[in-house]
């Protein structure tokens, strides 16, 4: 399969469906779960689409490890080609690499206005003209208003798509019926789409709640869901 | 000759600045085998390696030597030298080969560093026990513990604490020993007196706690220590056992620490080595038999077998020529007979020594597992010498192509004479290290693994060959490549009086899809019905890998091409070997400029550490460069830049990173793979090429 063809046929096609089109420039989006349920597969999965179709994704991780980023990309650029059989797979992979840059902080608690300056000198000094950001792993429900809010103005400022993958530390945290925590709701007016990942075990499958979607506020179940096999969205 | 249980073979591993040489004097000091400290101070990076070499010249010592015999409380052991920059890997797989275990040296501030993943990912590969050492717990921000968190999360290791510090910074004292639980204390101005006491009150908690995890760590790998627990009976030579079982089986890594500079930690160092690292015994060694289609054979370390040694590295040093040897099976006398399994060629073994630091020792007999060199063999480094009743040869190495070359001219003749010594000797030396005379410009070349190594030995052969040489620019060996598949149908026909050549070849050549086990040529025979006889298709065969060697565009070889035939001709009388390769050869070049033929060029992955606030210039140094960023990571000691850049783009890097960064950054790079060159730059590489042919033509 070429490559035109496996994004037309791409389970995000009805992800960015769900969303009218997208979480789109200037925005925030947020997939939140308890942790475990696999929102780094799912982040990487949306990122790595983006790769496909030629857009410049920045991987904002705060792990410490480096290659265990890369292997995530590398197992689900895998996974979807050899899924389609896309046709010369490796120098695709080697292409898509060109626009990817993982940035890593390993850092306890490094300030927000520091991952803002780095990812603004790599956009600016390293010329690499992202279209989104994807933060891994950020400790939003712990962040300041102020720090979300400072993210915010970054991507109108920068005109890219900011994307979180978030899972609530503390053990006090109540979840709702959608996988969602309560403690994500003082941010709600910040984010512009919201997405909750709930486990379900007679359907074995990762059911995504769309709960905020732009102006939207009602729960609405999406199209798509992740397969707790392969970590990937699914139709 | 000792036991061979008292016997160790160990390496000493380190990314540039963390201390290496250091402690390796300390070690060497310790065991009494010199007799005054020196100091390695202030280098920067990457000019390191050239300083470290110059200053051992200047002192006599053998540092640098291969390996070095020291005894340790009645242990022997053989420190082999491992080269820190990644230009001499091959130098440092080389050491990973011979050795049996290894101190892993960290730098308490700076941590894991990217060449400590790539030395890591070489031990690995040859499967090398080792024990951590973290160096400079002196040094202000010193964290012995983020270094081991850092060994668990970027490396992957199980590091397991055997020690902690007391003190840190400028109030390192000595270190706890969480085994045998008391403190030790490193005593009078250098150290020499290991001073044993309780431990101190304020640090008994986390001594004990620290202890636990340490049990609960080793514990998880060993059933008998389990059990111990169980009882609360746990002795200190069942915790050293359980230690050292998990220790040589990979499970896990002993972290020690200390301060070489300091002289605090380092002869619990080398009880370390004596108690956790293999003897020779405890390694596995494979052979290949090549009387049997290179069967595997696993090596019996038995001083009465015949002998399997291997010959790992050559040195033209103060004594004479030395080539340095490993014995892994049988023992070895003077007067032996031995046989070189490459070369087939007899000999008998004269002079035996053992290098010290400082001397060498005339011995005359060297016992299984040893470390020793011999005099005068004729020999390549990496051969394998046997008793002649067996044809071995111990595992082929993996040995990268060299990726750049640099044509050198002699100032005189006497240059030129020494030049031609040196050159047979840095190439026996090294097999990354080639050099020859390209038969169009007439100008030697050599070839190489960087930038640096090249220099390396440009600066050998004036100092150590008195050959004065001027240097051309650094050219990259770039390869040509096919982008899609074409046809050929090409007859070869002559007649000129007497037998006449005909063959006609007909197929198509095409491009391999990449991917890691994508071979570099392959040719496939689809021939039906005898169009062409059997016994010219080895002869097609021959024709095309002729052809591959020199690309039309550039004159490199063609990488990742299937050639295959499917239809051809032949004449009873006038076809022949000659005429069928001549004919492939032709269709070859036929079918190339249809195939849409592109140049390939080696990508370099670049990493570059420096004090964060300048970032943003490495970045943009990158990208000027044609660079590709695959990541960035920041910690509170500063930032680690990873980059893919073409090597083209990489010459003179480090003076331009100095100046960037006021020198507070460096970089190492190693080959990532080939990648496409851009078809702008590739029209200017093809049009210089064709100058420089007709400026040879013309001559």
């Amino acid at each position: 399969m070429e490559i035109q063809e496996l994004n037309a046929l791409s389970p995000l096609r009805a992800f960015d469906q769900s969303l009218n089109g997208g979480l789109g420039k200037g925005n925030l989006g947020v997939l939140i779960s308890r942790h475990g349920i696999g929102k780094t597969a799912c982040l990487v999965h949306l990122s790595t689409d983006k790769l496909f179709r030629n857009e410049h994704v920045i991987h904002v991780s705060f792990s410490g490890n480096v290659e265990h980023v890369i292997n995530w990309y590398k197992e689900v650029f895998r996974q979807i080609s050899e899924g389609r059989s896309l046709a010369d797979a490796a120098s695709v992979y080697n292409n898509l690499l060109a626009n990817r840059v993982v940035m890593n902080f390993s850092q306890e608690n490094v300030p927000v206005e520091k991952v803002l300056s780095s990812l603004e000198t790599l956009i600016r000094q390293g010329s690499f003209e992202a279209d989104a950001v994807m933060f891994d792993g950020y400790k939003l429900t712990v962040a300041s208003e102020d720090d979300v809010r400072k993210i915010k103005q970054f991507a109108l400022d920068m005109r890219l798509e900011v994307w979180f993958s978030v899972s609530p530390v503390r053990p006090d945290v109540v979840f709702d019926d959608n996988g969602v925590p309560n403690t994500i709701f003082k941010y709600k007016d910040l984010i512009d789409v919201l997405i909750g990942l709930k486990y379900n075990e007679s359907m074995d499958k990762v059911i995504m709640t769309l709960v905020k979607n732009h102006s939207k506020t009602d729960p609405s179940p999406m199209r798509v869901s992740l397969d707790p096999k392969t970590m990937l969205i699914s139709e | 000759m000792s036991e061979m249980s008292k016997m160790r073979n160990i390496g000493i591993s380190a990314h540039i600045d963390s201390g290496k040489t250091t402690l390796s004097e300390r070690i060497l000091y310790y065991c009494n085998r010199i007799h005054q400290i020196h100091e390695v101070r202030g280098k920067d990076g990457v000019g390191a390696t050239m300083d470290s070499m110059e200053l051992e010249r200047e002192r006599g010592i053998t540092i640098a030597s291969a390996a070095t015999h020291v005894t340790w409380k009645g242990y022997d052991i053989n420190v082999i030298d491992t080269p820190g920059h990644v230009d001499f890997t091959i130098e440092v797989e080389r050491s990973l080969r011979v050795l049996d275990g290894a101190i892993m040296v960290l730098c308490s501030v700076a941590g894991v560093q990217s060449q400590s993943i790539t030395v890591d990912r070489q031990m690995k590969r040859y499967r090398v026990p080792r024990i951590a050492f973290v160096n400079k717990c002196d040094r202000t921000g010193a964290n012995p513990y983020r270094v081991k968190n850092q060994l668990i999360e970027k490396l992957g290791l199980n590091a397991v604490l055997l020690q902690i510090p007391i003190g840190l910074e400028d109030r390192l004292e000595g270190v706890v020993d969480l085994v045998g639980m008391k403190a030790l204390y490193f005593d009078g101005p250098k150290g020499d007196v290991v001073r044993q006491e309780a431990i101190p009150e304020e640090l008994l908690d986390e001594a004990l706690q620290k202890r636990e995890e340490l049990l609960d760590s080793v514990s998880m790998l060993s059933d008998e220590l389990m059990e111990a627990m169980l009882e609360e009976n746990v002795t200190e030579e069942l915790l050293r056992s359980a230690i050292r079982k998990a220790t040589i089986s990979l499970q896990m890594v002993p972290v020690m620490m200390g301060s070489a500079y300091r002289n605090k930690g380092i002869q619990s160092l080398l009880d370390g080595v004596a108690a956790y690292l293999p003897d020779p015994t405890e390694v596995t060694n494979t052979a290949l038999d090549l009387d049997k289609d290179e069967a595997p054979v696993i090596l019996q370390s038995n001083p009465d077998m015949p002998q399997v040694i291997l010959g790992f590295k050559l040195e033209d040093g103060q004594y004479g020529q030395l080539t340095y040897i490993r014995i892994y099976q049988g023992k070895l006398k003077k007067g032996d007979e031995l046989i070189n399994t490459r070369s087939k060629k007899k000999f008998k073994v004269g002079r035996l020594v053992r290098m010290h630091s400082s001397s060498m020792e005339d011995i005359s007999e060297a016992g299984c597992g040893d470390i020793a060199a011999l005099f005068g063999i004729e020999c390549a480094s990496g051969d394998t010498f046997c008793h002649p009743s067996l044809n071995y040869s111990l595992t082929s190495m993996y040995i990268p192509k060299p990726v750049i070359s640099l044509a050198i001219v002699p100032a005189d003749k006497k240059s030129s004479d020494n030049m031609g010594k040196a050159l047979n000797r840095f190439s026996k030396e090294d097999p990354t290290f080639n050099s020859f005379v390209d038969s169009e410009s007439n100008q030697t070349i050599i070839q190489g693994m960087g930038e640096l190594h090249l220099e390396v030995y440009v600066e050998r052969m004036r100092r150590e060959y008195k050959a004065e040489v001027t240097t051309g620019r650094p050219e990259v060996a770039y390869r040509e490549a096919v982008s899609q598949r074409a046809e050929f149908n090409y007859t070869h026909k002559k007649q000129t009086g007497g037998s006449g050549q005909y063959a006609r070849v007909a197929g198509y050549i095409e491009p391999i899809e990449e991917g890691p086990e994508a071979k570099d040529y392959e040719f496939v025979d689809q021939i039906k019905g005898g169009t062409i006889p059997n016994e010219f298709i080895p002869s097609c065969d021959k024709g095309f890998q002729t052809a591959i060697k020199k690309g039309s565009q550039l004159g490199f070889p063609v990488v990742g091409i299937r050639c295959a035939i499917n239809d051809g001709a032949f004449h009873p009388v006038d076809s022949s070997d000659q005429a069928f390769q001549t004919a492939a050869l032709g269709a070859f070049r036929e079918a190339y400029e249809q195939a849409k033929p592109i140049i390939l060029e080696p990508i370099m992955k670049v990493s570059v550490s420096s004090p964060a606030e300048f970032q943003g210039n490495i970045f943009g140094s990158i990208n000027q460069r044609r660079g590709i960023i695959v990541s960035s990571t920041e910690d509170s000691n500063g930032c680690v830049v990873e980059a893919e850049v073409p090597l083209s783009e990489m010459f003179g890097y480090s003076t331009v990173l100095r100046s960037l960064t006021q020198g507070k950054a460096e970089f190492t790079m190693e080959l990532a793979k080939y990648g496409k060159v851009p078809a702008s730059i590739g029209e200017e590489l093809k049009k210089a090429y064709q100058e420089k042919r007709k400026k040879e033509q013309g001559r």
